[in-house]
C-alpha cells in the first residue's frame, strides 16, 4: 500500500488517498464533490530488482532474449544463480548455452532482457562488474610465442592486479614446471588449465566456466573438477555449462536445463527427480529365466514397472521398498544370483525433461533418441 | 634526389598499404574467432579503449618498420651521395607513415564489421586495388570524354579540373603527389602539370587524415555492438 496526497484541482483541499502501485482510483473531493481518477505510478522495477537481489544472489538472468536473423538462440531465459553455490548449467549442443553464458559476461548484446551481476547491471563496458567475474570460455587461444608467466602477467595488467599473484596461481594449478615453457607446446589439459589461471586473476568472485572439461581425457576431466570444488570451497560462486550430465551431478548444487534457446527446468537434482517422479531401479540378475512372468513382479507392492531381459530384471520401484521388493521376489521362488540399485540420475531427468518438448524431427512421437537428434526410425 | 624519392616512392606506396592491411585485417575478426578477444573483453576494459589500443599499437608497428627501412636507406644515401635534403626525407618518412596508418584504419574497419578474417583480408585486398586502379578508371574516363592521351604526354593538353578529385579517392596517388609536392617535384617522367591551386600539400594531408579518421570513427561504433 502506498499512501499520496492530492490536492483537487478546483478548490486546493488536499485529500489524502492509498492504493497499490498500478491501481487507478476515482477519488470525490469531500469539499467541492469534484470527481478525478488517480494512477497510482507503478513499481520502479530496476530500483526494486536491485534491492530484491542484493541479497544472496550472484547472478540473475531476467529474461534474456536472443535472436540470430531468425534463429530463436535464446528466448526469455531467466534464472538466478545464488552466492557460493556450484551451478550447472545444462542442455544438448546447440541448445543456447554458449550464447546465454556471453550475454552474462557482456559478449554478446541480448535482443531483450537484462543481466545483474550482484545487483549490478551488466553491459559490455561495465568495468566495475567485470572485475568480480573469471571466465573461462569454451575454446580458450592464448599467444603460442608467450610463456604461461608472460600471459598471465598480460592479464595482470588487463585487471589492474599485481603480477606477483602469479607464481602463486600457477603453483595452485601445478603448472609451476612449465612456467617459462612456450604455450604453443601445451597439451589441451594444460591449456584449459591456464585458462582456469587466467580466470583465477584477481580472485573474482563469480566464476564463468563455459563447457570446461569438454574435449578432455577423463583423467584431466577430473583435475577440472577438482578445481571447480576448490574454488568453490574459497567462496567463489561458479556457474558451469556442461552436456556431459555425470560431470554435472557430482559436482553442483542446483542446475538449470535448458533446449532449444528455452528453459526447462531450475533446481536441485533431487527437487526435480521428485518433481518429474523418477523412480529408482533395480537390477536384478537371476539364473533361469524360464520361470518368471512379469504379471508376477508387478503385483509386488512398490513395484512401479518391470522389464524383463535375458538374465536380467529391471524393476522401477519405490526407493523405501527396494529390500521388501528383493525378498517378495525371492518368496515368488526366483533364484537371485545378483542385484545393484540404480539412483536416479540426471540422465533421467534430462531425458524425462527433453521429452515431448523437443519434437523428433521426423515425427516419432516416443523416439528417445531424439534427445541426441539421431533419431533413425 | 627527385629520382631517389620516386624509386622509394613507388616502394613506399606499394609496401605501406599492404603492411598495414595485413596488420590490420586480423586484429578484430581473427582474434574473435580465435576466443582471443573473448577473454579480453571479460576484462574491465572498455571496448573504445580495446580497438583504439589496437590502433595505436599497428600505427607504432608501421612507424617502426618505416623508421627502420627507410630511416636505414636514408642513412645509407646520405653517406653514399652527400645528400642534404634530410628534412624532405623525414616529410618523405612522415607521408609513408601517414599512409600506412590510413591502411592500418581502413582494415581494422573491415576487420571489426566482418565476422570472418578471411573476409576482412578480402576487403583489404579490394581496397588496396581500389587505390590502384581508380587513377586508371579515371584516365578512362577522360579518354571517353574526349580527352587524348598523348597530347596530355607531349604537353598539348591539361587535365581537366576534375581529374584531380581523383587524388583524394586514391590514397596511394594522394598519397604520392603529396610527396612529390614536398619536394616540389612537378614534373613526372619529363612531363610537367598545371596543377590547380587547390591541390596542395596541406589539402591532399588533410583528406589522408579523414581517411584515418572516418574508419576509425565507424570502427569503433560497429565493434561496441558487435557481438563476440
Amino acid at each position: 500500500m502506498v499512501n499520496k496526497k492530492v490536492k483537487c484541482p478546483k478548490c486546493q483541499h488536499i485529500i489524502e488517498i492509498q492504493g497499490n502501485p498500478g491501481e487507478k482510483i476515482t477519488i470525490v473531493c469531500p469539499k467541492c464533490s469534484t470527481k478525478g481518477v488517480y494512477i497510482f505510478p507503478k513499481k520502479d522495477t530496476a530500483r526494486d530488482l536491485k534491492e530484491e537481489i542484493s541479497g544472496n544472489i550472484a547472478i540473475q538472468v531476467r529474461s534474456l532474449s536472443k535472436t540470430y536473423n531468425s534463429v530463436k538462440a535464446a528466448q526469455e531465459v531467466s534464472f538466478n544463480v545464488k552466492k557460493g553455490e556450484i551451478f550447472g548449467f545444462l542442455g544438448p549442443n546447440g541448445a543456447g548455452k554458449t550464447t546465454t553464458i556471453k550475454m552474462i559476461l557482456g559478449l554478446t548484446h541480448p535482443t531483450a532482457g537484462e543481466v545483474y551481476i550482484n545487483g549490478r547491471r551488466m553491459h559490455s563496458d561495465n568495468v566495475e562488474v567485470k572485475k568480480e567475474i573469471g571466465y573461462l570460455p569454451e575454446r580458450i587461444s592464448f599467444y603460442l610465442n608467450l610463456t604461461p608467466v608472460q600471459t598471465l602477467n598480460f592479464f595482470c595488467e588487463l585487471k589492474e592486479v599485481n603480477k606477483s599473484v602469479v607464481p602463486e596461481i600457477l603453483k595452485e594449478l601445478g603448472l609451476q614446471d612449465v612456467a617459462n615453457r612456450k604455450v604453443g607446446t601445451f597439451s589441451k589439459g594444460m591449456i584449459q588449465l591456464l585458462g582456469f589461471a587466467q580466470a583465477m586473476i584477481g580472485s573474482p568472485s563469480i566464476y564463468v566456466l563455459d563447457e570446461p572439461s569438454s574435449g578432455l581425457d577423463p583423467r584431466w576431466m577430473k583435475v577440472i573438477r577438482d578445481k571447480i570444488r576448490y574454488l568453490n570451497e574459497k567462496g567463489a560462486t561458479v556457474m558451469f555449462s556442461s552436456h556431459i550430465l555425470s560431470e554435472v551431478q557430482a559436482l553442483c548444487d542446483r542446475v538449470c536445463i535448458i533446449n532449444k534457446g528455452l528453459l526447462v527446468a531450475e533446481d536441485t537434482i533431487e527437487n526435480l527427480n521428485k518433481k518429474l517422479n523418477i523412480k529408482p531401479k533395480l537390477i536384478i540378475k537371476i539364473k533361469e529365466k524360464e520361470k518368471i512372468s512379469s504379471k508376477d513382479i508387478e503385483d509386488i507392492e512398490g513395484v512401479y514397472e518391470v522389464q524383463i531381459k535375458d538374465e536380467e530384471i529391471i524393476v522401477a520401484c519405490d526407493g523405501k521398498k527396494k529390500l521388501q521388493i528383493i525378498e517378495d521376489i525371492k518368496k515368488i521362488g526366483i533364484d537371485i544370483k545378483d542385484f545393484q540399485t540404480i539412483e536416479p540420475s540426471i540422465e533421467d531427468v534430462f531425458v524425462k525433461l527433453l521429452e515431448g518438448k523437443n519434437e523428433c524431427q521426423k515425427g516419432h512421437g516416443n523416439c528417445k533418441k531424439r534427445v541426441h537428434g539421431q533419431c533413425k526410425k | 634526389m627527385e629520382a631517389t624519392i620516386a624509386t622509394l616512392l613507388t616502394l613506399s606506396s606499394m609496401l605501406l598499404p599492404i603492411i598495414g592491411i595485413m596488420l590490420g585485417y586480423g586484429a578484430i575478426a581473427g582474434e574473435a574467432e580465435s576466443g582471443a578477444l573473448s577473454v579480453v573483453l571479460t576484462y574491465p576494459v572498455k571496448r573504445i579503449d580495446v580497438i583504439l589500443g589496437k590502433f595505436l599499437g599497428l600505427s607504432c608497428v608501421i612507424c617502426a618498420s618505416v623508421f627502420s627501412g627507410f630511416g636505414i636507406a636514408g642513412i645509407v644515401i646520405s653517406i653514399a651521395t652527400s645528400a642534404t635534403e634530410w628534412r624532405g626525407y623525414l616529410i618523405f618518412m612522415a607521408l609513408a607513415i601517414l599512409l600506412g596508418i590510413l591502411y592500418v584504419s581502413l582494415s581494422l574497419f573491415f576487420s571489426s564489421i566482418l565476422k570472418r578474417k578471411a573476409t576482412a583480408l578480402g576487403a583489404g585486398i579490394f581496397i588496396f586495388f581500389w587505390g590502384m586502379i581508380i587513377g586508371t578508371i579515371w584516365l578512362g574516363i577522360y579518354a571517353a570524354t574526349g580527352g587524348s592521351i598523348i597530347e596530355l604526354y607531349t604537353g598539348k593538353a591539361s587535365f581537366p579540373e576534375w581529374f584531380w578529385y581523383e587524388l583524394f579517392l586514391s590514397p596511394q596517388d594522394g598519397n604520392q603527389t603529396a610527396t612529390l609536392l614536398a619536394f616540389g617535384i612537378k614534373k613526372i617522367m619529363g612531363i610537367s602539370f598545371d596543377i590547380p591551386s587547390w591541390v596542395n600539400l596541406g589539402s591532399i594531408v588533410f583528406s589522408q587524415l579523414l581517411w584515418v579518421m572516418t574508419p576509425l570513427i565507424f570502427a569503433v561504433q560497429f565493434f561496441k555492438r558487435r557481438d563476440i
